[in-house]
């Protein structure tokens, strides 16, 4: 077809047209080349966002992954105040039975070989597992001796799993305290529970958790206690040593205790952590508070004298008595020395209900401590009432845990500057930045007295008088609630002149010990020393006194050694 | 038929040559005008960027591959480490176990007779501040002492220690070598190792002999000097 163009009449499109044709060839071998170069670019788009990729990626490569994770230590050790392991992690192992890969005879020799080389195991049960043919867990937490002696028997049934597992060298040592994991390597009780953040957390790993607590010192203190229990028969015994300056816990027992990596279930109330949890009537420990109120509020001194003290009260359908013939004139110390009911009972009177309450508040006595562990008891709420008061002025009808009281003493101690106990080890802190709660005045007047209560011939505590080390302290003797059988403490606080430790003592159900042998040292007051036998009192200077001077026997020298402070006080 | 020539002539002015010249168009003037694609350098340029692209990718992958054989190396190292700590908190952990305190006061009733006995605080000897005051001060008196004697005692004294420290030095040489003692010395010393060895025979032989009323008023009056002066009597020297 020929066009005439409108302005080139000899112009047609024949050869545009031809010209086009060459344009179309030329279009279908560029798009084959662009589809190529489209291809190529993709893959090679694919390939270098793989090496990108790559080079970005943090993952850790096949080897680091499966090499590394067997050491990893997933969980932080925990060391004492000198650095000893108390908890650790070890590579432990569960191993497991497939029975249904077993024929019968196989399971017959598999049981015959068990028999023979794991004797206490229960081999009825395992019989009976092995009949259901469902998979079972034969030993859970075994070492890699045990794992391996088994490994060797060679049976296709076995399953063996490898996992950190938390353990605990010191073994019934520090039972309360730590407490344990559970299989996930989670904390469920004690330390190990309340800072179970901490404790996983893998940034911190390589630094353990240190605790105030001295090993050594914990082992003389449970030896001595486990001996009382042997002497005086109590069925159980707790104690606390701590420092009465910051409050760190030098050392915590409570007894019965078990090993830690034994994983038995305990039900028995006896099993509890006494110092924090167990919450009792503590007795004439009280006392000490009571007269350091009506001194704080200025009602009396330690030279007032209280004259016409009954031998016995009444309040209510309650009697009130002391606990031995005491002189019916009798001044505010001799009332601590002697330890006087009546006595602590008009010092209340005076001060009032007010005045006491809040005293007992001021030295949080009465509220739930804040402490490093879960295990923390709650004192009982009771009504105030004169009777009340009157009861509370010595101890009975009023509850807290040992571990309150303790830190009550070593504020009283201290010069009255607020505390708070602590496990955990940290800067020491001055007290300058502390709250006073009592004044320097009644705290120094309070560490005479209750020095006196040991050194003097009519005073409850005698057998902790120990040469050197300056004990001062109170005793206290109370029924358990709704028993007749006896909770026995005493407080210490030494040395007397410059207080640095508070060491609380108490026996559970402790009995008379007619066979056991008091003795003192030759000294001033017993030139040939003192020895007697044959004794049926059972009140807390007859036993848990012997047991604090023993224990204050062999601790103190360590003390006074590690503390360059102490030993130059001394 | 229209005749397009006749209004073209009828014109003025017309000039038919130029009016021809404008008609004979080249078709060909105006499409060269068009321009062509350059294929061929289009084609180098992405070739030469692909060049450098793949150059590239072959970089990085030899890079990535070379971090990889170091990783892999630095895994292998760190686990060597961690098995060391391994092993190191295995044997930390077995010192603790052993030196426990239950473990060690078990060893110790087992191998150690008797109970241990606690210090008591009585027996603990502090070293006040005091006290390292008094010895340091106790040190200035004896070199002030020293400082405030005489020169002349002092010349003495010093003279006295360089001849007794020339004389060992001497002993020392002799002693260290036998063979430089002269000759006399050696015969004199053999002498009277003969004598000695003579009279022993002598006295072994004869005691009596030995024994004269000389020799015994000699020896008592000895003893009675060695009481006077407190010296034990028999044993002598």
């Amino acid at each position: 077809m020929k066009k005439k163009s409108f302005y080139f009449e000899d112009y047609t499109e024949s050869k545009i047209l031809e010209q086009n044709s060459y344009f179309n060839i030329a279009k279908v071998s560029f798009s084959r080349i662009t589809f190529l170069s489209f291809v190529f670019i993709s893959i090679l788009a694919i390939c270098s966002i793989k090496i990108i990729y790559l080079s970005l990626s943090t993952e850790k490569n096949f080897y680091s992954q499966n090499i590394e994770k067997n050491f990893i230590k997933k969980r932080r050790d925990i060391v004492d105040r000198n650095g000893n392991i108390l908890a650790t992690n070890v590579n432990l192992y569960d191993v497991g039975v497939r029975p249904q890969l077993l024929s019968n005879k196989e399971k017959k020799t598999l049981l015959i070989k068990l028999s023979l080389l794991l004797p206490d195991l229960d081999m009825e049960t395992i019989k009976k597992k092995l009949k259901k043919n469902n998979f079972f867990w034969l030993g859970k937490r075994l070492t890699p001796q045990e794992k391996d002696q088994l490994w060797l028997i060679g049976n296709k049934a076995f399953e063996f799993k490898s996992k950190l597992s938390r353990i605990y060298p010191q073994k019934n040592l520090f039972s309360h305290v730590l407490g344990q994991t559970d299989d996930i390597n989670n904390g469920i009780s004690g330390i190990e529970k309340y800072f179970n953040k901490d404790l996983s957390n893998n940034e911190k790993n390589i630094n353990p958790l240190n605790l105030t607590l001295d090993s050594n010192l914990q082992y003389l203190i449970r030896e001595e206690l486990v001996k009382a229990q042997e002497d005086f028969q109590s069925i159980g015994s707790a104690a606390v040593l701590m420092n009465v300056t910051n409050g760190e816990i030098i050392s915590l027992i409570s007894l019965p205790d078990y090993d830690l990596n034994k994983r038995i279930s305990l039900k028995s109330e006896s099993y509890i952590n006494k110092i924090t949890l167990g919450v009792y009537e503590l007795g004439s420990v009280f006392k000490t508070f009571t007269i350091a109120a009506g001194l704080e509020n200025k009602i009396i001194n330690p030279n007032t004298v209280f004259n016409n003290l009954e031998n016995s009260l009444t309040c209510d359908k309650y009697t009130i008595s002391e606990h031995d013939k005491l002189p019916k004139k009798l001044s505010t110390e001799q009332i601590l020395v002697r330890s006087s009911n009546i006595g602590a009972v008009r010092i209340a009177q005076k001060l009032g209900v007010e005045k006491y309450r809040n005293f007992l508040n001021s030295l949080e006595l009465l509220n739930v401590i804040n402490f490093d562990l879960g295990e923390i008891g709650k004192p009982l709420h009771f009504k105030w009432g004169k009777c009340k008061l009157a009861t509370t002025a010595y101890g009975h009808g009023i509850t807290t845990t040992p571990l309150q009281l303790a830190r009550a003493y070593a504020i009283l101690g201290n010069g009255g500057y607020k505390i708070k106990p602590s496990l955990l080890k940290k800067d020491i802190k001055s007290l300058e930045k502390k709250e006073q709660i009592i004044s320097e005045k009644t705290s120094d007047e309070l560490n005479l007295m209750l020095r006196k209560v040991v050194s003097l011939q009519e005073g409850t505590a005698n057998f902790a008088n120990i040469e050197g080390y300056e004990v001062a302290g109170k005793t206290g003797t109370a029924l358990k609630y709704n028993s007749n059988e006896k909770l026995n403490t005493f407080v210490s606080i030494f040395p007397a002149s410059k207080p640095q430790y508070v060491l609380l003592v108490m026996l559970d159900e402790p009995k008379p010990a007619p066979n056991f042998v008091y003795e003192f040292p030759p000294s001033e007051r017993y030139p040939k020393g003192f020895r007697h036998k044959g004794e049926n009192r059972n009140t807390s200077g007859w036993n848990a006194v012997v047991v604090a001077g023993k224990i204050i026997e062999k601790i103190g020298p360590i003390l006074a050694i590690n503390n360059l402070q102490a030993s130059t006080n001394f | 038929m229209i005749n397009k020539d006749k209004w073209l002539n009828s014109l003025p002015n017309v000039n038919k040559k130029q009016d021809q010249e404008l008609l004979q168009i080249d078709n060909n003037k105006w499409l060269n005008t068009i321009p062509k694609n350059n294929t061929f350098n289009s084609v180098k340029k992405y070739s030469f960027l692909t060049i450098i692209f793949v150059c590239g990718l072959i970089f990085v992958s030899i890079v990535k591959n070379q971090t990889r054989n170091l990783e892999k190396e630095i895994s292998y190292l760190k686990a060597s480490i961690s098995l060391i700590e391994f092993n190191l908190n295995q044997a930390n952990l077995d010192y603790q176990v052993i030196t426990s305190p239950e473990n060690i006061s078990k060893l110790a009733k087992e191998y150690l007779n008797g109970d241990l006995v606690y210090y008591k605080k009585s027996q603990i000897k502090n070293l006040s501040k005091n006290d390292i005051i008094l010895k340091e001060k106790k040190k200035k008196n004896n070199t002030k002492i020293l400082s405030s004697l005489p020169d002349n005692v002092k010349k003495q004294v010093v003279t006295k220690i360089q001849k007794k420290k020339k004389e060992i030095a001497k002993l020392q040489e002799l002693y260290n070598d036998p063979k430089s003692i002269p000759e006399e010395v050696k015969t004199k010393v053999a002498k009277q190792i003969e004598k000695k060895k003579f009279e022993l025979k002598n006295l072994y032989e004869s005691p009596k002999e030995v024994v004269t009323l000389k020799r015994v008023g000699k020896w008592g009056v000895v003893q009675v000097v060695k009481v006077v002066l407190g010296m034990p009597i028999i044993p002598g020297r």
